[in-house]
């Protein structure tokens, strides 16, 4: 019974390795304050900062800590992008003194473009930070490994993190973790890493896709996406995963390894 | 636009995480067989372990949202509501 089905990197022996009980691994001692946070129920960034400072096992007090909401990622992180946010290619990821960047993304304000394109880990690599890295709080451990391995390197790091929120996205709290799941298996949000001596690699193999529709269909911020709209959101999933493997290819590694 | 209160740290009043929640998770210890995986998935980290290695949430902190009812393999956690 395998139960977390992913690949691990380079890296030696992962986590995902001892199967279900996993989980026993983990450090018992928490860092993240659950007494005074006010997050909602099923909050998915307060996993994922959980989770992060678990890694951490401290409180990461130089590090930036966006939240996509709309106005906050855009003048915070891509203050030095001349034209706005209208075009993706000329922002840049920039911080005076972070040790490092997490953009824990939830998506808030936006509609369906800013679900679906989102090209913030590759403008960090074009930016050439040292390492970079996508990661979902529905799959902890690799989450836990990616902030174990940034918190190694020297030198810039970013990690972009998918948080389901289910106040903004307008689905059920309990449904929280396979929200995340979901997006993750639909391939609209691969989980990969570059840098740090590690090659451009997938973390989280997908050989199976479930079609997008079961990402954006139990979302109620999505309840009047038509077919069309869902055949283009699919269409476009898919070149997006394609051109991602090509980047991938071990031939065109030079440009993409840091 | 909506904006996240997790990050607004002083909220000017006493705050109690617990207080608002619906439903309490149970476990059924029969059933349990000590895999940690609601403990993992608990975003508030309102689940603990008990010295007989099984777990309980912390009524303080747990906010009732039901994801470890929902992410449990064999069924363990059902969600009894609150009176």
């Amino acid at each position: 019974m395998l139960v977390w089905g992913y690949q691990h990197g380079k890296g030696g022996i992962g986590m995902d390795t001892f199967s279900l009980y996993v989980p026993n691994f983990l450090p018992c001692k928490e860092y993240f304050i659950p007494e005074k946070n006010s997050a909602c129920p099923g909050c998915g960034l307060a996993l994922a900062v959980r989770h992060t400072y678990k890694a951490a096992e401290r409180l990461i007090e130089n590090a930036v800590w966006l939240q996509a909401a709309q106005g906050n990622i855009f003048e915070g992180v891509f203050a030095q992008s001349p034209v706005g946010k209208s075009e993706p290619s000329l922002l840049r990821i920039t911080s005076a003194t972070a040790e490092m960047i997490i953009c824990f993304d939830n998506e808030a304000g936006g509609g369906i473009d800013e679900a679906l394109k989102k090209p913030l880990p590759a403008i960090a690599v074009a930016e050439g930070f040292q390492y970079v890295a996508t990661a979902c709080p529905s799959y902890p451990f690799d989450l836990y490994e990616k902030v174990k391995r940034a918190l190694e390197v020297k030198g810039k790091v970013f990690i972009h993190m998918l948080c389901p929120c289910p106040v903004g996205w307008q689905f059920d709290p309990e449904t929280t973790v396979k929200i995340g799941r979901w997006a993750v298996e639909s391939r609209a949000f691969p989980l990969y890493e570059v840098g740090a001596g590690i090659a451009y690699h997938m973390t989280v193999q997908i050989p199976k896709p479930r079609p997008v529709a079961d990402y954006l269909k139990p979302q109620y911020r999505f309840a009047e996406l038509s077919d069309n709209q869902l055949a283009d959101a699919q269409a476009f999933i898919e070149s997006n995963y394609k051109k991602l493997i090509d980047t991938m290819q071990p031939d065109k590694q030079m440009t993409a390894q840091i | 636009m909506i904006e996240c209160s997790l990050l607004n740290k002083d909220l000017g009043r006493p705050f109690k995480p617990g207080a608002r929640r619906e439903a309490t998770p149970v476990w059924d210890k029969d059933k349990c067989i000590r895999c940690a995986l609601c403990y993992v998935y608990c975003p508030d980290g309102a689940i603990y372990r008990t010295e007989d290695g099984f777990f309980e949430a912390d009524t303080e902190k747990c906010k009732g949202c039901g994801i470890c009812h929902r992410e449990c393999w064999f069924g363990v956690i059902s969600m009894v509501k609150e009176e």
